[in-house]
């Protein structure tokens, strides 16, 4: 029976290819069918899996840790296009095996959806589970985050193999406490950073100890929910580091973490909890130091995330939001901007952004310094509108232009910096959008 | 300069979808009208307020962690709020605020917790976690006087049975139950929903009317609601089509 549906996924991959059509999530979504919703069963994986989920950061995070173990020369298998539900995970093991589902490969590194986890992971057998944050987002596709984190949880209770875990996130360093039995829990920590506050800046989950029910008591708040807690009734978040990150300097920018100093190419707190991730994984797997100085030091994130594009003379960036947490650093690398800008908001509640679009009034916009003039576009250009209207920014300084283009060309109007915030399913209309305009005059011009 | 006193309770516990935002449209509402709006917050071991000094009480959604963190905390308030309701205190219940004023709320593993019992409905949470009451909802509803329709998202487990005056007509989406008739329940002092986005986002007229309430009936300014109302008829035509 395995060997049949084998044999079916492979030819729908085929024909799909024949189609010039990407197989990333097609065949699985027909196996899983087939399979009884079991399609990541059939496959005969003997290598170590790694595992990477959590809100924020999996592609980064993911990328990174298979660039060490091929830089290292391992033969590896990674979800470079972000296909991580089970079928995205079952198209992708689809390609790589043979006939009798065996795959081939020394390491498997899978980008994991965070509801998917347990699902993947009681099919094929886990070594080592990286787990990021847990931040407000698609609250609707999952049901409430405490449902997403139980999910997780429950897989943690019987999971022995390593845990590495975001220290200063509440929501995450809980898995750790699971299985009292796992000896392989490790947990990832960040020292204090020049930005980081002595009370909360932003909306965010988790203020509460999940297994008291106590407040949690910060030495400091990162960003969000993100920093030093400790539960002073039960000690959750008492727990020896297996790795820190220390030095934080985001102007340089630099941090050191296990005594080796990194010098990455995108200095946000985000990206050094990202990378100390990295590094807690190679500390693991005992990778050549000089592999991961290459990895952490040359990574450079792409596809809107912080990328810039010239209008003309207007330099203007582009960063990913899909969540009041991204939006909230792009607001804060902007308002530490000096000169006035202009911002461009855009916001879809296509399926994959999760339908809901009330996380805006999470953003704290009574940071918005500077900014002398707002367009709004997307499926929700208007929610996005009366969000920042009622922070209290004049309602005469924002025009709602739903239609992409015309957004770009309104944006492009006025001398001077711009930046936009694109959520999930607008990003890549928007660089397209953004490109368009670019060629379009830059054929005027020459 | 005509005042408004809210007490927003358990801000730091119940915040799901925006549902502070709902504060900050009536501070923004107020404050365009020359209006103080004055907010306090109440939480979990915070001495009791008087509640009866206020005009309004708010209390929004959460999880339903959340919400047994904070249902004996609610219970040692009851005779407090109780009390503020019957001198006219304005009660806005968005989601778990709204379930924890009923009789009991029965989540999803059979843990029952008792609610306030200021009404006579009760809420039973499916044992599957997975059935869910989730999207965009609107809502036909006339306590302004008008017929209107209203637009909010709601994502509940929770049925709420025994309503008998509710908020408003279902026109697309769930409501007080599973592909229900009617949502939420009201009174002229009480304003309890399922609808998030914040509520009060797209619904310029539902702010209005407990602006107003809490101004004792007194006529309000009219604000510029353009944004707000080009936001609901988007909504309103891709839904109702």
């Amino acid at each position: 029976m395995k060997r049949l549906l084998i044999l079916i996924g492979k030819i729908i991959v085929r024909i799909l290819r024949l189609f010039r059509r990407n197989a990333g999530n097609l065949p699985g979504i027909i196996l899983w069918h087939l399979s009884r919703h079991k399609c990541c069963s059939m496959f005969k994986v003997d290598c170590p899996i790694i595992a990477i989920t959590g809100t924020n950061g999996k592609t980064s995070v993911t990328n990174c840790i298979a660039q060490l173990f091929e830089r290292s020369g391992k033969n590896i298998i990674t979800n470079k296009e972000g296909n991580n539900l089970d079928t995205g995970i079952c198209s992708l093991l689809l390609r790589y095996c043979d006939m009798s589902g065996r795959v081939k490969a020394d390491m498997l590194i899978l980008e994991t959806d965070e509801s998917h986890v347990p699902v993947v992971y009681s099919q094929l057998k886990l070594e080592t589970l990286v787990v990021l944050d847990f931040f407000r987002d698609q609250l609707d596709r999952n049901g409430e985050m405490e449902t997403l984190i139980r999910k997780i949880e429950g897989f943690a209770k019987t999971f022995e193999g390593n845990l590495i875990l975001n220290g200063d996130d509440p929501n995450t360093a809980r898995i750790g406490r699971q299985n009292p039995n796992n000896k392989n829990v490790k947990y990832f920590h960040a020292e204090r950073y020049a930005f980081a506050t002595d009370s909360i800046f932003e909306a965010s989950e988790g203020r509460f100890c999940p297994f008291c029910g106590k407040a949690l008591k910060y030495e400091y708040y990162q960003y969000s929910h993100i920093g030093k807690f400790i539960c002073e009734d039960c000690g959750f978040g008492d727990y020896e580091p297996y790795i820190t990150a220390s030095d934080i300097d985001l102007e340089k920018p630099v941090f050191t973490a296990g005594g080796v100093t990194y010098s990455p190419k995108q200095g946000s707190i985000y990206n050094v909890y990202n990378m100390t991730a990295v590094a807690a994984v190679a500390k693991l797997y005992g990778i050549e130091q000089n592999i991961t100085n290459g990895v952490i030091n040359e990574y450079t994130v792409q596809n809107g995330r912080m990328e810039t594009f010239m209008l003309g003379d207007r330099e203007t960036t582009l960063n990913l939001a899909k969540n009041p947490v991204g939006a909230n650093m792009t607001l804060r690398v902007m308002n530490e901007m000096k000169g006035e800008k202009e911002l461009l908001f855009v916001l879809n509640d296509n399926v994959a952004d999760g339908l809901d679009v009330s996380w805006i009034w999470d953003i704290n916009f009574s940071v918005f310094k500077n900014v002398t003039r707002v367009v709004t576009a997307g499926t929700r250009a208007y929610d996005i509108a009366v969000r920042i209207k009622c922070s209290g920014y004049d309602e005469s300084l924002i025009t709602v232009i739903p239609d992409l283009d015309g957004a770009v060309e309104e944006l492009a109007k006025n001398a001077g910096r711009k930046f936009v915030i694109a959520n999930y399913t607008a990003v890549q209309p928007t660089r397209a959008a953004l490109k368009r305009y670019i060629a379009k005059n830059s054929a005027r011009s020459c | 300069m005509s005042e408004i006193k809210i007490l927003h309770m358990y801000a730091d516990m119940l915040d799901l979808y925006g549902d502070s935002g709902n504060m900050e449209i009536l501070s923004y509402r107020c404050r365009m009208r020359g209006i103080e709006c004055n907010i306090d917050k109440y939480s979990i071991d915070m001495p009791a307020p008087d509640f009866s000094q206020y005009d309004m009480i708010y209390i929004g959604g959460g999880a339903d962690l959340e919400q047994q963190h904070i249902a004996n905390d609610l219970l040692s308030c009851k005779d407090g709020i109780e009390k503020a309701y019957k001198n006219g205190t304005f009660l806005f219940l968005i989601c778990g605020g709204y379930q924890l004023m009923g009789k009991y709320y029965r989540d999803a593993d059979g843990n029952e917790i008792p609610g306030l019992g200021l009404f006579d409905y009760y809420t039973v949470a499916p044992i599957s976690r997975r059935k869910r009451c989730i999207g965009n909802i609107v809502v036909s509803t006339d306590i302004t006087g008008e017929e209107i329709k209203i637009v909010g998202f709601e994502n509940h487990g929770g049925q709420t049975q025994d309503i008998k005056t509710p908020l408003g007509k279902v026109l697309y989406g769930n409501g007080n139950v599973s592909k229900g008739e009617s949502e939420g329940y009201f009174e002229k002092n009480v304003i309890a929903t399922y609808m998030h986005g914040p509520m009060l986002s797209k619904n310029p007229e539902i702010a209005d009317y407990m602006i107003s309430y809490c101004l004792h009936g007194g006529e309000l300014s009219p604000l510029s609601d353009k944004l707000e109302l080009d936001c609901r008829n988007v909504m309103l035509d891709r839904l109702l089509k």
